[in-house]
């Protein structure tokens, strides 16, 4: 339809291996840039906002654990400690008097050394026993946090963090906020689709496949699990921390329990495992879910004249979100990014249906 | 004094953690036959706990007829569970069949949690709050008949596994196609495992109900069980009731001496240090099969 | 197609087509019968279709992402392509796998105890295992080891015997020399003849040990890249030229120009 194209067809190497080989998809990439640059005047600040801006953020968190989930195949049940790392040490260093720019890199690069720490169990064990380890790390860490005034001021505390700035300029403002979520969430894309370009890129999906393989053709799999590891921490702690600088305002331990660890999961899975575009959907459903479930099930009982008490309201978003996943897993294992890909395909040489891809 | 102590320390904490071995049993049970590690072991006991009182209370049935109903049903339940959610994946990632029993678990917490509330009610069972004195030990009533029932629990097992249906279960545990070549319904052995695993559920949920109350804190128990079930080796229900011992008095004395340095709340630390040494140090377990690659 | 069955056939296949995942096909349009109470082999190279032939008799190509595409298989005058593998067991087909595939966690007892047919009460087991245990004393010997543990040929007598424990009316089996010393394939072949014979049970061998094979069968079935290419009673197999040369390494001192000779007149074959 919009596509028209009749197979994709490549006359040299450079056009083969261009980041979007199609026309058609570089000109909706910049009618979506477009879109998202102008979004502050197109979109109410409310919206913006609360909608907008975390679907950016969580997004961001889902690209950062796709990249140690689905290219490397390394199990991670624990990234919202990573996010976790970040968030504080992120948090202190600014309180501590550091430039906010410093206290991203502290945030990412303290957050990448632990990190780092989830891939030595990854050099043991994997599959189901890395799961295990990771979400055991996991709970150590919730407990580390809950544990310890002297990271986060008591155990019921939250911290705040200190007015944001970023180059100089105090960025308090929606629009400001958002524009910096999404610097992040496009830097952070179009790293992950250069990866897939790149040496390390393909070394990380040889070890996904089979490490022991990849070892015999000289990929050190330990190495790369250990870089995939820590890019993947690096961005979820720098993610981490601009959830707080530009949503949240404050941090405290339940914003990174392990429900969060499971949440980003479930945004990855649901979005399909190593698809880029996938993330972004997968995060938006995730987070629209629950309150769309409440609206539906409070209007349905209104309209039956049930009457539910607020208890029940409070979990049914829950239970959606739960249903959700079980769902997803049941009738597309490989996620919202394969549904797009399946339209995609048959769009894409409409209306020749016959025409090799 | 102190050795009396410690000794006191001990004996509770391995009656607790028999209590632990009880839910483990069940995730063991699922583990043994299908391979998949089943996240949704805690929901299921809460579940249990849950049915058990809608069947005493709302219904009206006595508590010796309100358990055995809340075992039939959880029974199917479990029976159902397998045949929608858990067949469909069979052969997928690891990653999404955990994904799948974590959804489970989320999906029937929060269920259960919209349909009775969230405010915790007591079990009921009448037991005596007032310790047993056993020469200058006081040991709590409670953990002692939840200790014997979950080694009642783990006889049955070890008689129910030399039964001709129970030999069929550890057949297809062993090997998949050389069951179905000789007629063994691999299916439907794995949701017989998905079933009992609930019923036993059900069991831990009573006996937990009665210790700490009915409320969602009864799916927390996730973590424990799953650190007993890999301790012991997670294909091993013997090894499930020693790991489950061994737990409980390591918790229990560690934690009284790190308590005092940490102000308060290390058992839950103690249990995921003793998931990851497990796992770094010896994946298979105490009693687990060395097989662990199959993932 | 000289050979004549004299008694009707317990199984036929006709113009069966075996495809995995979709794409390869395994085996193209099989057509073969084994008489009700007869001996019948099939014989073929590596990759030829023997095991999928088996597989899609007994109905295990579920387990590995493959399906009849088309043909029919006929047991006791009833069709069971679509039947699933129970169902087939409960009939009287097993198979015995390739590579022995013994439950190896249990005890020997109990590997045959799992095959029992459900139908069976306990006393009708326990004279099933005797009678089986009379065929194969060594494993009675060992009857409380661990299966795991048993020597090669042992847990191919287990094999053999848990399928027996399903009381078929056809047994297949796949490869049962492999791996195996020549005085154990004697041994085993000896119990299988002697279980066709005293039980009346019709057997559907696959091997790509022609020679111990074509001595205890009557008749045979050369399979070759998914197609029958030859079938003839076992006498005449065995005296055939062609057969003597790939199969029985009955040929001597062959030089180099003979061998290209042969794969052109192997390809005329198929």
């Amino acid at each position: 339809m919009f596509y028209r194209q009749a197979g994709i067809r490549h006359t040299d190497y450079g056009a083969d291996r261009e980041l979007f080989p199609i026309r058609a998809d570089r000109y909706m990439l910049a009618g979506l840039a477009v879109l998202a640059l102008a979004a502050p005047v197109l979109v109410s600040d409310l919206h913006l906002n609360s909608y907008i801006l975390p679907w950016l953020i969580w997004t961001t968190a889902a690209l950062g654990l796709n990249l140690v989930l689905g290219w490397a195949g390394q199990l991670h049940l624990g990234y919202a400690a990573v996010m976790a790392v970040g968030a504080y040490s992120g948090v202190h260093a600014a309180r501590f008097g550091v430039p906010w720019e410093g206290a991203i890199l502290i945030a990412g690069v303290s957050a990448a050394l632990i990190g780092s720490l989830f891939a030595v169990t990854a050099l043991r064990v994997k599959g189901l026993y890395l799961a295990l380890t990771t979400l055991a790390m996991q709970f150590v860490m919730d407990w580390v946090l809950t544990h310890s005034p002297g990271i986060t001021g008591g155990s019921h505390a939250s911290l705040q963090a200190p007015p944001f700035r970023l180059l100089g300029q105090r960025i308090d403002s929606d629009a400001g906020l958002y524009y910096v979520a999404l610097f992040w969430c496009v830097l952070v894309t179009v790293f992950l689709l250069n990866l897939r370009r790149t040496a390390l890129g393909r070394a990380l999906v040889a070890v996904r496949e089979k490490d022991y393989a990849a070892a015999i053709l000289g990929v050190n799999s330990f190495r790369y699990k250990l870089v995939a590891f820590a890019a993947s921490a690096f961005i979820g702690g720098i993610t981490g921390l601009l959830l707080v600088a530009c949503f949240y305002f404050s941090v405290s331990p339940e914003q990174y329990n392990v429900n969060v660890s499971i949440q980003v999961l479930a945004m990855v899975i649901i979005g399909g495992l190593g698809s880029i575009i996938g993330s972004y959907f997968g995060a938006a459903l995730i987070l629209l879910t629950p309150g769309i479930a409440n609206g539906l099930f409070a209007s349905a009982s209104d309209l039956l004249g049930l009457q539910l008490s607020p208890e029940t309201l409070a979990h049914v978003p829950n239970a959606a979100y739960g249903a959700l996943i079980v769902g997803f897993l049941i009738v597309e294992p490989l996620g919202l990014g394969k549904i797009y890909g399946n339209i995609r395909n048959y769009l894409l040489v409409w209306p020749f249906g016959y025409v090799k891809k | 004094m102190e050795a009396i102590f410690v000794l006191e320390l001990a004996v509770n904490g391995a009656l607790t953690g028999l209590l632990y071995s009880l839910v483990a049993i069940g995730l063991v049970l699922i583990y043994k036959s299908s391979s998949v590690p089943n996240l949704a072991q805690g929901a299921l006991t809460m579940m249990g706990a849950y049915l058990v009182l809608a069947f005493a209370q709302q219904a009206g049935a006595p508590l010796w007829l309100a358990i055995p109903l809340a075992m039939v049903t959880m029974f199917g339940a479990g029976l159902a569970i397998e045949r929608v959610a858990l067949r469909q994946l069979a052969g997928r990632p690891i990653v999404m069949i955990l994904m799948m029993t974590l959804g489970i678990e989320i999906f029937l917490r929060a269920t259960i949690m919209a349909i009775w509330g969230g405010a915790s009610r007591p079990m009921g069972l009448g037991v005596s709050y007032d310790p047993l004195f056993v020469g200058p030990l006081l040991i709590s009533r409670v953990h002692l008949i939840g200790a014997s029932v979950a080694v009642g629990v783990f006889v049955i097992f070890l008689f129910f596994f030399r039964t001709r249906l129970g030999i069929r279960l550890r057949a297809i545990s062993d090997d998949y196609t050389a069951s179905w070549s000789v007629g063994i319904p691999v299916e439907g052995g794995i949701a017989l495992s998905w079933a009992l695993a609930a019923v036993v559920a059900t069991v831990g949920g009573v006996l937990w109900g009665e210790v700490q109350g009915v409320d969602q804190a009864l799916s927390f128990l996730l973590l424990k069980a799953l650190t007993v079930a890999v301790l012991g080796g997670l294909d091993s229900i013997g090894g499930a009731l020693l790991a489950g011992i061994l737990l409980g008095v390591l918790e229990n004395v560690v934690s009284a001496y790190l308590d005092p340095l940490v102000g308060g709340g290390s058992r839950d630390l103690v249990v995921a240090a003793v998931l990851i040494l497990t796992v770094m140090i010896r994946p298979h377990g105490l009693f687990g099969r060395h097989d662990i690659e199959r993932v | 197609m000289t050979a004549e069955t004299d008694a009707a056939p317990i199984l036929s296949l006709n113009n069966v087509e075996v495809i995995y995942d979709f794409v390869s096909m395994a085996v193209k349009g099989i057509s073969l019968s084994v008489p009700e109470g007869g001996m019948v082999a099939l014989l073929g190279s590596n990759g030829a279709g023997k095991s999928t032939t088996l597989k899609a008799i007994s109905g295990l190509l579920k387990a590995e992402r493959g399906r009849v595409s088309r043909g029919e298989i006929d047991f006791q005058g009833q069709q069971i392509v679509d039947m699933p593998p129970q169902a087939r067991v409960t009939m009287g087909i097993v198979q015995v796998l390739e590579g022995r595939r013994v439950f190896e966690h249990l005890t020997p007892d109990e590997n045959l105890e799992a095959a029992a047919a459900r139908s069976l009460t306990s006393g009708q087991i326990a004279a099933e295992k005797d009678r089986i245990y009379g065929y194969f004393p060594r494993l009675h010997e060992r009857r409380n080891a661990q299966a795991g543990y048993l020597s090669g040929g042992e847990q191919q007598m287990l094999a053999i015997g848990r399928a027996l424990m399903t009381q078929p009316k056809l047994l297949m089996l796949d490869e049962p020399s492999l791996g195996l010393a020549p005085f154990l394939v004697r041994e085993i072949f000896d119990i299988i003849q002697r279980i066709n014979r005293e039980q009346g049970l019709s057997v559907l061998l696959v091997e790509q040990n022609a020679l111990a094979a074509l001595e205890i069968v009557s008749h045979g079935y050369l399979i070759e890249n998914g197609r029958i290419v030859m079938h003839d009673t076992a006498d005449a197999l065995r005296a055939n030229s062609d057969i003597q040369e790939f199969y029985l390494g009955g040929s001597e001192g062959k030089n180099f120009r003979d061998i290209k000779h042969y794969s052109r007149r192997k390809r005329w074959l198929t």
